[in-house]
């Protein structure tokens, strides 16, 4: 080696690890090198065999999921699932260094008693341990989320719960006058007697005078009522963020009070607002489901193009594993695929009634990081350790430790604390372009931005290794407008041989408006 | 003149190395990790010696000898009380002991680097040749410190403690003070004053001498005021085990979990009212308790054929299975042919165990954060309850139902909501006061002993019917179960202690 090369190579060296010396860095996509190769490549293997079956499911996430559980558990069993790119969906998980961590989704409010869908579900888990149909069923507390639950680092401290305090007396009146406000909407009907805010969305009133809130954004609207408080906007941004994947300027004002307003679960031995989660986020959730559709019925692959041809349902899978396609013919196809995808996949989706130019809605794009650290980094003053940990002021939304949920004296010996950013300061496609040609330190500065600040250098003494999970299309932003969207009101209402399921119908990406689609799904096909 | 000069040279390098010997074992001693805290403390004082030196140059020749005496007498004060006023410190709060440390053994450094270039600029002044001086000078500030680096830890450490080491340095840096003033007396300006402050100086420390053992006693609790046999920080803790006459003690992180003085009374309580009425138990589980004390008690039992002891940590069980004044006391219990030790975190055990046993002894630290109150939540307990044969019973220590009420009582509602009867109990242990357990079992069947086949230090019929009878002043406080969810049990105890202590 000359002496110029080595230096240069040392300078390197010296450059990569100057952000994250001996933590090991991967990224994973999924989904992205399929769905382009789909997208761009138009011509597919022929198909290497055929097989006939009475409904099949494309796709395994939380809706597609949803609706193959719910016809196992009625005893139905002449169907497929074609997984799609990703096992499980937004709801997948990982094991890093021997422990279990979330790659999506990481959480799940108690259901109210409209969301008989989750309910029945977590019955069936035995996570809801008694009276599932009680206004207050019993849950096993080892799946709510275990004191101290959330804390916001503010002024080098950390304080409990989220919601930063008012710096005047003024802007305390007003954080108080929001969360007032939107407790009492929780109980508000509409003209028609229904919630006005209701989980699953599709139950809630269609009083014109409340729907109307669609109209502006929830900034607009958070103006309108004088809330100009910065803590409260900070924290109602974050909420966006964290729910819709865009600041409350990009974002339906019906959408920004559903968050707050709809939520009315409560629990016989837990707080009203208690959360559900597992050390890997909503996974097991995904696998009790999967376990009950049964293994036999889970096929690699994912759908390639859908059409209806004489009344049935005509599926090319791909398989680029096996290199291989497959036809799937099916007197019923459930496309529990996102919108964006169905765009390229189902032919036509304009005879369906959903124009794609004027229909699709926008895609938030998500960066999700499972930084594994060899040893529990030394906290700052305040409130210790929690479950959710999040930094006022910040862009990011905070990071989940997956070891909360352990009952454990001592702390283990390593731990993931998965570190989530939705990408709200760019538009959706903008966040795209930047997280494909992001080099590794770019990814690393993103998603170590809120650790940093709250662990600065021992962050990447500790870390031995960080997962980035690359989520470009993760959820379906409700901007305003979205609950009068015609393509996806005319996908809610198809019934023909290709049907839909997904989150994507709601128009924002929750499990419990997933697994309602896949529910109502194979509810249809039972009931037909 | 010069040979005097040349003996106070000894005493003071004597006294220099001390105070950086005991400040350097102090702080390994106090905050674990000797190599860092040595390397750290003799850094800043060799830097702060550098310091002293330089700023010599600032005293006037004709003051040399005054500033010598004065200087020699700060020396003798601070570095005297230092210890004591470190022990002060940690005992008060922790957090500033650092700081203190480090800007003590800074004073002490300049004070102490001042002191030799003094000397030597005395001596030039009287002439002496330079080549002679320095080799002089330098000869016993080296016999000096290898005379303190013998004596220190054979002999001073062991028999005087450190507070008493660092006083006793203390007083013969005023001592060279006085005899320096003695000796040049006609010399020294203002030789009233000097000598009236040396004597008040030696009177502070002999005082400080004298009463040095009750004031760290009073200071730390009796935790440093006693020999400390065995100090480690390990993983999960800080172990203390200290010895004052017959009476050993164990404290983790500061708290005192037995003295072998009353520990009988506490073991006692926590296993017999539960084994005297299981005569047919064989298989018995002890949560915590590494100290094997509760072991002990279960042994005597010639029914039990097994015993599993979980216990998170490993350096606890091996010291008291190894250490001769601690076996002595759990009667080799850890070794015994009939005890399985396992070193876990209890709860991931019980979770990847599928063992019975006829009876539970839980014995696991008082809930003062939200690890520990998982210990004592709901789902913990129905772990517990697959582990506990059908007519099994189990108890669990459970804070004082005196100071701590609300969280004794929690614990009592806990079990009731994992499904456990339960028949809460307490007694009087003098290092602790009032303390409380439940003992709780799947079906409703039991009665308390009413007599006991072994022979008991502390129990029998009378005080047995008095332990399961809550007095007026100790009724039970309506509370809410320790869920998970909520950790009512970390806040009811935080409440509970902040009412009792001042």
């Amino acid at each position: 080696m000359k002496r110029r090369d080595f230096l240069l190579l040392s300078a390197g060296a010296l450059a990569g690890c100057g952000l994250h010396p001996g933590v090991a860095l991967r990224r994973n996509a999924p989904g992205m090198a399929e769905g382009h190769a789909l997208r761009d490549i138009r011509s597919l293997p022929p198909p290497s065999a055929e097989i006939e079956t009475d409904v099949v499911i494309l796709g395994s996430g939380v809706a597609g999921l949803s609706a193959g559980w719910r016809l196992a558990s009625q005893g139905y069993r002449d169907f497929l699932m074609v997984a799609g790119p990703e096992w499980h969906g937004n709801a997948s998980g990982a094991l890093l260094g021997g422990t279990p961590c979330p790659l999506g989704a990481h959480y799940l409010p108690i259901p109210g008693p409209a969301a008989t869908h989750v309910r029945d579900l977590l019955a069936q888990m035995g996570v809801i341990e008694q009276g599932a149909s009680a206004l207050k069923p019993t849950y096993d507390e080892r799946c709510l989320i275990h004191a101290p639950e959330e804390r916001l680092y503010l002024n080098g401290q950390w304080h409990d719960g989220l919601i930063p305090p008012g710096n005047t007396s003024d802007e305390t009146a007003q954080i108080k006058r929001f969360f007032d406000y939107v407790h009492g909407l929780r109980g508000q009907a509409g003209s028609d007697g229904k919630r006005v805010f209701e989980i699953p969305s599709a139950l809630s009133s269609q009083d014109p005078q409340w729907r109307a809130l669609d109209q502006i954004s929830f900034a607009q609207w958070l103006d309108r009522q004088h809330y100009t408080a910065a803590p409260l906007r900070w924290y109602l941004d974050y909420a966006c963020r964290d729910d819709y994947g865009a600041n409350s300027s990009r974002v339906s004002a019906w959408a920004g009070l559903h968050y707050f307003a709809s939520r009315n679960g409560a629990a016989s031995n837990a707080d009203d607002d208690a959360v559900l989660t597992w050390p890997d986020g909503l996974n097991p959730l995904a696998r009790h489901m999967a376990g009950r559709i049964g293994a036999d019925r889970l096929l690699p692959g994912l759908a390639a193009h859908v059409t209806e041809r004489n009344g049935r349902a005509d599926v090319l899978v791909w398989q680029p594993q096996q290199r291989r396609t497959l036809r799937i013919r099916a007197r019923k196809a459930i496309c529990a695929m996102p919108l964006h995808v169905a765009a390229h996949v189902v032919e036509p989706m304009r005879a369906l009634g959903f124009d794609t130019r004027d229909h699709m809605p926008a895609h938030a794009p998500w960066l999700v990081s499972n930084f594994v650290f060899d040893q529990f980094p030394a906290e700052a003053q305040g409130v210790p350790l929690a479950w959710d940990n999040v930094v006022y002021g910040s862009n990011s939304l905070g990071y989940v430790v997956a070891t909360h949920q352990l009952i454990r004296a001592a702390r283990p010996e390593r731990t993931v604390f998965t570190a989530y950013h939705a990408l709200a300061e760019h538009t959706p496609e903008a966040g795209r372009r930047w997280l494909q040609q992001a080099s590794d330190d770019a990814l690393y500065t993103l998603a170590s931005s809120d650790l940093a600040q709250v662990y600065g250098w021992k962050l990447w003494r500790n870390a031995s290794r960080v997962d980035f999970t690359l989520r470009g299309h993760a959820m379906a932003v409700p901007g305003p407008g979205f609950l009068g969207n015609a393509g996806l009101a005319a996908l809610r209402a198809v019934d023909g041989a290709v049907q839909f399921a997904h989150a994507d119908l709601s128009g924002f990406s929750i499990f419990e408006e997933a697994a309602w689609w896949g529910d109502v799904a194979a509810t249809r096909l039972l009931q037909g | 003149m010069d040979r005097i000069l040349i003996l106070s040279v000894f005493v003071v390098a004597s006294c220099g190395l001390a105070y950086e010997l005991i400040a350097g074992a102090l702080a390994s001693y106090l905050l674990g990790d000797s190599v860092l805290q040595f390397s750290s403390i003799i850094g800043c004082y060799l830097f702060a010696m550098g310091v002293g030196s330089h700023l010599s140059k600032y005293v006037k020749d004709e003051n040399t000898l005054g500033a010598f005496v004065e200087i020699e007498l700060l020396v003798g004060l601070i570095g005297g009380l230092s210890t004591t006023l470190l022990f002060l410190v940690f005992a008060w709060a922790s957090a500033p002991f650092r700081s203190v440390l480090y800007a003590l053994v800074f004073i002490i450094g300049v004070f102490v680097g001042m002191e030799i270039p003094l000397v030597m600029r005395v001596m030039n002044a009287r002439n002496a040749e330079f080549k002679e001086l320095v080799s002089r000078v330098l000869t016993f500030d080296y016999l000096g410190a290898l005379a303190v680096s013998l004596l220190f830890p054979l002999v001073l450490a062991p028999h005087l403690g450190m507070a008493r080491t660092g006083l006793l340095f203390g007083v013969l840096n005023a001592a060279v003070a006085v005899w320096t003033c003695w000796c040049f007396r006609n010399s020294i300006p203002q030789l009233a004053a000097k000598l009236s402050r040396a004597g008040l100086v030696l009177l502070a420390l002999l005082t400080a001498f004298a009463f040095s053992d009750r004031l760290t006693t009073w200071a730390e609790k009796g935790l440093f005021g006693d020999d400390v046999i065995h100090a480690e920080t390990t993983r999960y803790q800080r172990m203390v085990v200290t010895r004052w006459h017959d009476d050993l003690r164990l404290y983790l992180n500061g708290n005192l979990q037995f003295s072998s003085r009353d520990e009988h009374r506490y073991h006692e309580a926590l296993v017999h009212p539960v084994l005297a009425t299981l005569p047919w138990a064989k298989r018995v589980l002890i949560l915590g308790g590494g100290d094997g004390l509760a072991l002990r008690e279960v042994l005597r039992y010639p029914n039990i054929e097994h015993t599993t002891l979980v216990d998170l940590d490993p350096a606890m069980t091996t010291l008291f299975a190894t250490a001769p004044q601690l076996t002595a006391l759990n009667k080799g219990s850890l070794k015994d042919k009939r005890a399985t030790v396992i070193n876990a975190d209890a709860a991931q055990w019980l979770e990847s165990n599928s063992e019975v046993f006829d009876a539970i002894i839980i014995d696991f630290p008082d809930p003062t954060n939200f690890a520990l109150g998982k210990l004592y939540s709901v789902p913990m307990y129905r772990l517990v309850q697959r582990h506990l044969s059908q007519n099994g019973l189990a108890v669990v220590q459970s804070t004082s139902p005196y100071f701590a009420p609300k969280s004794y009582w929690c614990i009592d509602a806990t079990l009731r909501e994992a499904g456990f009867h339960t028949w809460p109990y307490h007694t009087y242990v003098p290092s602790f006061g009032e303390w409380g357990f439940i003992l709780f079992a799947s079906t409703a069947t039991y009665r308390p002993p009413e007599r006991y086949a072994l022979p008991m230090r502390f129990l029998d019929a009378a005080s047995t019917r008095l332990m399961f009878q809550f007095p007026a002043d100790m009724q039970k406080v309506d509370v809410e179960p320790n869920r998970l969810n909520s950790q009512s049990l970390v806040h009811y105890f935080e409440d509970d202690w902040r009412n009792v202590q001042r």
